[in-house]
C-alpha cells in the first residue's frame, strides 16, 4: 500500500532544466511545489569539484554522470517488423540523471529555432506544393509561432547568460551575427567566447566561400555573469571538460549555476531525490490528474497527490510516463490513429576529423562545449530546397569542445587500430586534429514511433519504452548534401586529410557510437489534438491539469541542439499557467 | 564571530586565581537600574526581532537541525565543551521567567538570575554597549515572538575545577567595561550608528580585535589603532578592518563594505569561513542604512601599526612569468595546477565569482591561518538574497602536503604585488590538525618533475 | 538513502512568527543550509584513493597465468619503441585488473537483464557475459587456440606470431569456438588497454603521466583561457589528479 502523502499544489516529475524553471516560475506565485527527482542530489562542490570530476575513465568510460541502465533502459529496431533489443550500453545517447539531470553533462550549445521551423508544413506547401511531401513524411506544424516564444527564449538566454552575438535585433540585421535568425529583442547577455584554432580557420574559410559564419551560442559564460536571478557564474577557462562533464568553475549553464540556488531559498519549494515516478494518477474519468505515484530508494511505494502535475523528466521517460499512466492513446502505425509516441525523431550528425600538419596547432584538448563558429544558410528552409528534392536542413559548424586521450584521438584513414603504427599516428596528430560537423534536422515519419515493449522490463516491473526508428530516405539525402558541404569546407580549412562518419543512403542508425542525445517528438504538440499529445501550453489535451515539458513535444527534430527550444517551451508553459490557467483551471485551448 | 571558542585559554590560570578569590566579589550580582520612562515605553516586538539579527543571536543559540534560539550549539574551547543554552521563552527550560532586569544582567554583565556566570563567549562585553531601547525591544521580541521549546540545557563537558564559573566574576573587575555606547557628538548620525552597532550589537571586535593575555579584547571602545586591527581565533585569522593598504580596508569604499556585508561578496573579495555564517545569518539582513552606517565608521579607522604588516602594490610581473610558460616554483606551479583556473594566473580572479588573491586582505593577514584553512579545507561564500549561489572552492587539502601548501600559500602572499610573510609547514600543520584533526596527513609531492616544455610533449 | 530538501524548520517557524520577516528569513536560511546536500567537501569532493603502478604488483583478480596474457597482449598493442613508452611499462595489466573490482566489470553500470538474442552489430553489445567473464573467457579462449596451434599459450608465442593472431581475432579470421573473440578483442581487451595507457595515474596504468607527456596533454590541468586563443604549443607538462607533474 502506498503511503499517501500531504497534498501540494505542483508536483514536477524531474528535477532538470525544465523542472527547475517550471519550479521557480510557479513557486514564484506563491504555490506549493514538490520537485521529485529519481538520481541523486548534486552540486558544484562536491560532486564537480576540480579536480575529481575531470576524471575521464569516471566520467567518459565509466558514464559516472549518466542514466545508469542497469535500472532502467530503452529497447531498439529499425523496423516494426523486427524485434526490439535493450539498449544496454551507453552509446549514441547519453540520458542524465540526478539534480540537475542532462543540463549537468551537455555541452551549452544554446540556439533558438528557425521561426519556418515552427510551421514547415505550411512553408514546404507554399513554397513547394504538397507534392514535395514524401507520402510516409508526418509533416505537421507545431501550433506556436517563433513571435510567441520570443520573450521566452530572451528569458532563458538571459537566465543562462549565454555568449553570443545578435544577428537581427527586432529586424534589424547586425554585422557578424546570424544573418538568418528570427528577430530577437535585445543582444546576448555576454558577448561571444574566444574563438579556439579550429573555429578560427573554420571562419576564415567559410568566409572565403561565400558564407556568413558567425559564434554559435553558447551558455558558457565568456564573462562573470550574474543572472535575473541573482545566481552566479564566472566565465569558462576552456578546461576541455565540458560534455560528460560537470562544470567545475561556474561557467556552463546548468539549473545549479542559474536557478536553484534562489529557489532554495523559496520556502514553498522543496524536492525529494532518489524518488522513482511510476506513474501519474487520475480520477475516475481520467480527464483529471491527482497526482504522481513514486518509489524511494528503499523500495517505499508514495502517492503524492497534487493539484497540477508537471512532467519534466528526459525525453524518454516523460513519453513512458504518459504511456504507462495510461493518459492519451498510444500511436498505431498501422492504423495511424493514437497520439503518444507519435512523432519521434532522433538527430543527425555528420562529423569530419580534419588532420592538420606539425605546424598547424589546434590544441584539440582546449576547448568549451558551445565554442564555435557556425554557418546556416542550410537551415530550416534558408535555401531553396527545389534542386535538392529533401526536407530539412541544419547547422554546419567548426566546434573545439575540448578532448582527451581516453574519449579517443582521431587518426587518420588508414592507421591501424594498436600497435607502432597506431602509436606514431596518435602521437603526430594529437595536437593537430580539429572537427567539424553538420547537425541536421529530422523529419517525423509514419514508421518512426515510440511504444511500450511487450518483452523487456526495469527494475520497477514497467515495460521499457520501445523505439522504432531508422534513417530515411529524405533525410539519407539530406546527409550526403551536407556531406558534400562539409568536405569543401574541411578542404578549404587546410586539412591534409580528413575522415569522418557521414550518414548516406543505405545507412542504418547505429546505436554504438555517441552521436547526439537530441531525441526530440513523442509527444507532439500541436493545434490538432488527433495528432499531438499537448496544445500550445504544453498541456495534455486529455488531462488539462497535466503539463508536459521537454523535447518530446518537438513536432519533428530540429537541426539545432534543442536546450534553447526546450527551455524557452518551459517558459513559455509557465507564464501561461501563470497568467491564464490558475485563474481559471481547465483546458486553455478547447478540444 | 560570536563563537569565541577559545576565548577560554586563559581562563585556567584565572581559574586557579579565582579558588582563592574573595568570595564576595564572585557573588555580587549587578541590580540594573530601569529608569521610568524605559518602564514606561511599549516595547516594540517587530524591532526587537531586528535586534535580535543585528547581534547574531541564532548563529550560537541554533543548533543544526534545531529548533530556532533551543540552544544546544556546542563551543569546543581549550578547557573543554560549552554548549549555548535555551534562550526560547519556555519557562523550565529557556528565558521564559526572566524580567526584563534580569534580562538587561545577563546581556550586559553576564550573569544570570540565579546570580550565575556565563563565559564571555557571549559577548556581553560587547552588548552592554547596547542600548536600553534595543534590549528592551530585543526581550519583548523573545519573550513574545519566538515559539517555546522545551530543551533542557546541555551539560557542559567540562570538570571541575574549570567548571566553576564564579571565578568569572573576577575576570569581569579585571576586563569587563560595562558601560552604554556614548556617541560623538561632533560626528554625523551615520558615524554614531555605525559606531553603536559595531562596538556593541554587531560585535565586530569579539573576532577581529587582538586579544591580551587573558584573552581579553584589547580595546572595546574603538579609542586606539588596535581595535579591529585583526586577529588568530579558531583557526582562522579575523582580518584587518581598519584603512591599511595592504592587509585592511584601506583600498575598499563605502560600497565594498557595505556590498559585502549585504552580499557576502565585492569586487575585492568574497567572504568564506566563520564569517560566511555571520552574513548568511544576520549582515545580509541589515537594513541599507545599517550597513551603510557600519562601512561609514569602518572607513574612519586609521591604519593600525604598519609593523609586521602586509604591503601591496600591484605588479604584472607573476603573470608575465606564467604566460611566457617559464613559471618553475613549486609553489607557481601549485598554483597554476590548483587555483589558476578560478583565480587566474593574474590573481584576479573574475569580479563578484572567483575573489581576487593580489591585494585580498584575507591573503596578507598576519597570521595566514585563514588561507592555508580555506587551501586545505575549501570554502563555501554564503547564500544571500543578493547573491544566493553561495559558490564553493573544493579543498586542496588531499591533493597537498603540508609543506607543499607552505609552498603554495607563500607564492600567493607573495605574487601579483602582495608582499606578506612566507608560510612555514609548521603554520600548515597546526591549522590542518585544527580544521580537519580526524584527517589523515596528505603525503607530499612524489620528488615531481618540474619539467617546462617548450614544444610538444617529448618531441 | 532518500535525501530530502523538505525544510520543515523554516515552515515551522513561519507559523509561529509570521510577521516578523528578518527573523523569518534569518533563521529560515539557517534551516535552508541544513537542508541542502550534507556537505562533507573534503571527503566528497576528492577523487578515488591513488593506487600508482608498482614495481612490485601482484594481481588480485587474474591468475598468474591470466596476467601473463595481459602483459603480453599490452607489449603487442601498445608496444615499447621508439615513439614512446609501451602499455606494459606504463602499468596497464595493473589498471585492468584493478578496473575487474569495479561495478563495471560486473555489467553494474549497463542493462544485463535477459533475454539475450544475437543481432546486428549497430545494436551495440547484446551478448550476457561481464567484462569480467569477457576477459577470464577471452584469455582461456585465446590460450587455448594457442596451446591447440602452437603447444603454447599466447605469453609464450614470438612478438610477431602474437602480432598476427591479434590481427586475425581482430579482422575475424581467427575464431575460437568458445567465444566471439572479435567482439572480446574490440569492445574489451583493446578499449580497456586504450584506457589505462592514457588514464590518471591513480588508476594504475600511465605510469608518471609518461603517456600523456608523449602525445603532449596536460592531463587534468583543465585551465586554458590564456591560451585557447593562441595556435601554438601548450608551454606546461601534464599533472595529475594528485598533484604531480610531468
Amino acid at each position: 500500500m502506498a503511503t499517501v502523502n500531504k497534498p501540494v499544489d505542483v508536483v514536477i516529475v524531474g528535477f532538470g532544466w525544465t523542472g527547475a524553471i517550471m519550479a521557480m516560475e510557479l513557486a514564484q506565485t506563491g504555490l506549493s511545489v514538490l520537485a521529485l527527482e529519481r538520481g541523486k542530489d548534486q552540486d558544484t562542490v562536491p560532486d564537480f569539484a576540480y579536480p575529481k570530476v575531470v576524471d575521464e575513465i569516471a566520467q567518459s568510460a565509466r558514464n559516472g554522470l549518466l542514466q545508469n541502465l542497469s535500472q532502467t533502459t530503452v529497447t531498439i529496431r529499425h523496423d516494426k517488423n523486427d524485434r526490439a533489443l535493450p539498449y544496454r550500453q551507453i552509446g549514441s545517447f547519453k540520458p542524465g540523471t540526478g539534480v540537475g539531470g542532462a543540463g549537468i553533462h551537455w555541452s551549452g550549445v544554446h540556439s533558438r529555432v528557425m521561426p519556418d521551423e515552427l510551421r514547415m508544413k505550411s512553408r514546404v506547401i507554399e513554397r513547394y506544393g504538397e507534392k514535395f511531401i514524401p507520402p510516409d513524411m508526418q509533416l505537421q506544424d507545431w501550433g506556436i509561432t517563433y513571435d510567441e516564444l520570443e520573450p521566452h527564449f530572451d528569458r532563458f538566454e538571459y537566465t543562462c547568460g549565454t555568449s553570443g552575438k545578435a544577428g537581427n535585433i527586432m529586424g534589424k540585421i547586425i554585422e557578424g551575427g546570424n544573418p538568418f535568425e528570427g528577430p530577437r529583442s535585445r543582444e546576448y547577455p555576454l558577448p561571444p567566447l574566444i574563438d579556439p584554432p579550429t573555429s578560427v580557420l573554420f571562419a576564415k574559410a567559410t568566409k572565403e566561400l561565400g558564407y556568413k559564419p558567425f559564434a554559435l551560442p553558447a551558455s558558457n559564460a565568456s564573462r562573470p555573469y550574474k543572472n535575473p536571478y541573482g545566481c552566479q557564474l564566472g566565465p569558462c577557462n576552456f578546461c576541455g571538460f565540458c560534455s560528460d562533464y560537470g562544470c567545475i568553475n561556474y561557467s556552463k549553464a546548468s539549473p545549479q549555476t542559474t536557478i536553484l540556488p534562489a529557489l532554495y531559498r523559496m520556502p514553498n519549494f522543496s524536492y525529494r531525490t532518489e524518488c522513482h515516478v511510476l506513474k501519474v494518477n487520475t480520477d475516475s474519468t481520467g480527464k483529471k490528474a491527482t497526482g504522481v505515484t513514486y518509489v524511494d530508494a528503499k523500495g517505499a511505494e508514495f502517492e503524492q497527490p497534487a493539484s497540477i502535475v508537471v512532467l519534466a523528466a528526459f525525453h524518454l521517460h516523460n513519453v513512458r510516463l504518459m504511456m504507462t499512466s495510461k493518459i492519451g492513446q498510444i500511436y498505431n502505425p498501422d492504423t495511424g490513429e493514437g497520439t503518444v509516441g507519435r512523432n519521434f525523431c532522433y538527430q543527425m550528425i555528420d562529423s569530419v576529423n580534419l588532420f592538420f600538419d606539425n605546424k598547424t596547432y589546434i590544441n584539440q584538448f582546449m576547448g568549451a562545449g558551445g565554442v564555435g563558429q557556425e554557418i546556416e544558410e542550410y537551415m530550416a528552409d534558408n535555401f531553396d530546397h527545389g534542386p535538392e528534392n529533401f526536407i530539412g536542413g541544419g547547422v554546419i559548424w567548426g566546434r573545439q569542445t575540448g578532448n582527451g586521450p581516453v574519449r579517443g584521438i582521431p587518426v587518420p584513414k588508414g592507421t591501424p587500430t594498436w600497435g607502432s603504427g597506431w602509436k606514431q599516428a596518435v602521437k603526430e596528430n594529437f595536437l593537430h586534429t580539429g572537427r567539424i560537423e553538420a547537425q541536421l534536422s529530422n523529419m517525423a515519419y509514419k514508421g518512426c514511433f515510440l511504444d511500450l515493449d511487450p518483452t523487456y522490463k526495469d527494475v520497477y516491473g514497467t515495460p521499457m519504452l520501445r523505439m522504432t526508428l531508422n534513417w530515411q530516405d529524405n533525410d539519407l539525402r539530406m546527409s550526403e548534401f551536407f556531406g558534400k558541404k562539409l568536405d569543401a569546407i574541411g578542404k578549404a580549412m587546410g586539412a591534409t586529410s580528413m575522415s569522418g562518419r557521414v550518414l548516406k543512403r543505405g545507412d542504418s542508425w547505429d546505436t554504438r557510437a555517441y552521436q547526439s542525445t537530441h531525441i526530440n517528438g513523442g509527444t507532439a504538440m500541436g493545434a490538432d489534438p488527433k495528432t499531438s499529445v499537448v496544445n500550445k501550453y504544453l498541456q495534455s489535451w486529455d488531462v488539462s491539469n497535466l503539463f508536459v515539458l521537454g523535447a518530446n513535444v518537438f513536432a519533428h527534430g530540429i537541426g539545432y541542439n534543442p536546450t534553447g527550444l526546450v527551455g524557452a517551451l518551459a517558459y513559455w508553459a509557465a507564464a501561461n499557467i501563470r497568467s491564464t490557467y490558475l485563474k481559471n483551471p481547465g483546458p486553455m485551448v478547447p478540444v | 564571530m560570536s563563537r569565541m571558542r577559545n576565548g577560554l585559554l586563559g581562563l585556567s590560570a584565572l581559574v586557579v586565581v579565582g579558588v582563592v578569590a574573595v568570595a564576595a566579589v564572585a557573588l555580587h550580582k549587578p541590580e540594573p537600574q530601569i529608569s521610568d520612562a524605559l518602564a514606561q515605553r511599549k516595547p516594540d516586538v517587530t524591532r526587537g526581532a531586528y535586534v535580535a539579527v543585528l547581534g547574531d543571536c541564532v548563529a550560537c543559540h541554533t543548533s543544526k537541525d534545531g529548533k530556532p534560539f533551543a540552544g544546544g550549539v556546542p563551543f569546543e574551547t581549550p578547557v573543554g565543551t560549552v554548549y549555548s543554552s535555551n534562550i526560547t521563552p519556555d519557562k523550565d527550560t529557556g528565558i521564559g521567567t526572566y524580567t526584563f532586569p534580569d534580562f538587561v544582567r545577563l546581556m550586559r554583565f553576564g550573569v544570570t538570575p540565579s546570580g550565575g556566570r556565563v563565559y564571555p563567549a557571549m559577548p556581553y562585553t560587547a552588548y552592554a554597549k547596547v542600548s536600553d531601547e534595543d534590549l528592551q525591544d530585543l526581550f519583548a521580541y523573545m519573550q513574545h515572538g519566538v515559539t517555546a521549546e522545551n530543551a533542557p540545557s546541555r551539560k557542559d563537558g567540562m570538570t571541575w575545577p574549570l567548571s566553576m564559573r564564579w571565578p568569572l566574576a573576577l575576570w569581569n573587575i579585571a576586563f569587563h567595561d560595562d558601560s552604554r555606547f556614548v556617541p560623538d557628538v561632533p560626528k554625523d548620525t551615520a558615524w554614531n550608528r555605525g559606531a553603536y552597532l559595531v562596538q556593541g550589537l554587531t560585535h565586530c571586535g569579539t573576532c577581529h580585535t587582538p586579544r591580551g593575555i587573558a584573552l581579553q579584547e584589547k580595546d572595546v571602545n574603538g579609542t586606539s589603532n588596535l581595535f579591529l586591527s585583526g586577529s588568530v581565533l579558531d583557526g582562522s585569522s579575523p582580518i584587518n578592518l581598519r584603512g591599511n593598504i595592504g592587509d585592511g580596508l584601506g583600498r575598499w569604499s563605502v560600497g565594498d563594505i557595505a556590498e559585502v556585508l549585504k552580499t557576502g561578496v565585492n569586487i575585492h573579495s568574497a567572504i568564506a569561513g566563520p564569517m560566511a555564517e555571520v552574513v548568511e545569518h544576520s549582515t545580509q539582513y541589515m537594513s541599507d542604512d545599517d550597513v551603510k552606517a557600519v562601512a561609514i565608521y569602518l572607513k574612519t579607522l586609521p591604519p593600525a601599526p604598519d609593523e609586521g604588516r602586509a604591503t601591496f602594490a600591484a605588479s604584472d610581473a607573476t603573470i608575465k612569468t606564467v604566460l611566457a610558460g617559464k613559471e618553475t616554483s613549486p609553489g607557481g606551479r601549485m598554483f597554476m595546477d590548483s587555483c589558476a583556473a578560478c583565480h587566474r594566473e593574474s590573481g584576479k580572479g573574475e569580479t563578484l565569482a572567483f575573489p581576487k588573491l593580489a591585494g585580498n586582505p584575507s591573503v596578507l593577514s598576519a597570521d595566514p591561518s585563514s588561507l592555508i584553512a580555506i587551501i586545505l579545507n575549501g570554502a563555501r561564500l554564503p547564500s544571500t538574497a543578493g547573491a544566493p549561489t553561495g559558490l564553493a572552492m573544493p579543498p586542496f587539502g588531499w591533493r597537498y602536503g603540508d609543506a607543499d601548501v607552505a609552498q603554495l600559500a607563500s607564492f600567493v602572499r607573495a605574487s601579483w604585488g602582495n608582499g606578506a610573510s612566507a608560510v612555514t609547514a609548521d603554520e600548515v600543520s597546526k591549522v590542518r590538525a585544527r580544521v580537519e584533526p580526524s584527517r589523515a596527513k596528505a603525503q607530499p609531492l612524489a620528488a615531481s618533475t618540474d619539467r617546462v616544455t617548450a614544444g610538444a610533449g617529448s618531441r | 538513502m532518500s535525501s530530502s530538501g523538505n525544510r520543515t524548520n523554516r515552515r515551522d517557524l513561519l507559523k509561529g512568527t509570521a510577521a516578523l520577516a528578518p527573523i523569518v528569513a534569518l533563521a529560515g536560511s539557517r534551516a535552508l543550509a541544513d537542508g541542502r546536500i550534507k556537505h562533507d567537501d573534503w571527503a566528497s569532493s576528492a577523487p578515488a584513493p591513488a593506487h600508482p603502478t608498482t614495481a612490485d604488483y601482484k594481481p588480485t583478480f587474474f591468475t598468474a597465468d591470466e596476467y601473463a596474457f595481459l602483459i603480453a597482449a599490452c607489449s603487442r598493442l601498445i608496444p615499447q619503441d621508439e615513439h614512446g613508452p609501451g602499455a606494459t611499462e606504463l602499468g596497464v595489466p595493473q589498471y585492468i585488473d584493478r578496473q575487474m573490482v569495479t561495478p563495471w566489470a560486473d555489467g553494474g553500470i549497463w542493462y544485463m537483464q535477459g533475454p539475450f538474442f544475437p543481432a546486428k552489430p549497430e545494436f551495440g553489445y547484446q551478448a550476457s557475459l561481464t567484462p569480467k567473464q569477457q576477459f577470464q573467457q577471452g584469455i582461456k579462449a585465446i590460450d587455448a587456440l594457442c596451446q591447440k596451434q602452437f603447444q603454447k599459450p599466447f605469453a609464450g608465442l614470438a612478438p610477431t606470431q602474437q602480432d598476427d593472431l591479434l590481427k586475425g581475432i581482430e579482422k575475424g579470421t581467427v575464431s575460437s569456438p568458445d567465444l566471439p573473440l572479435k567482439t572480446f578483442f574490440t569492445s574489451f581487451l583493446l578499449k580497456t588497454v586504450m584506457e589505462g595507457y592514457f588514464c590518471d595515474p591513480m588508476y594504475g596504468g600511465n605510469k608518471d603521466m609518461a603517456a600523456w607527456t608523449m602525445i603532449a596533454y596536460p592531463g587534468v590541468r583543465a585551465d586554458y583561457l590564456e591560451w585557447v586563443g593562441e595556435a601554438k604549443p601548450y608551454p606546461y607538462g601534464p599533472v595529475s589528479m594528485y598533484g604531480a607533474r610531468g
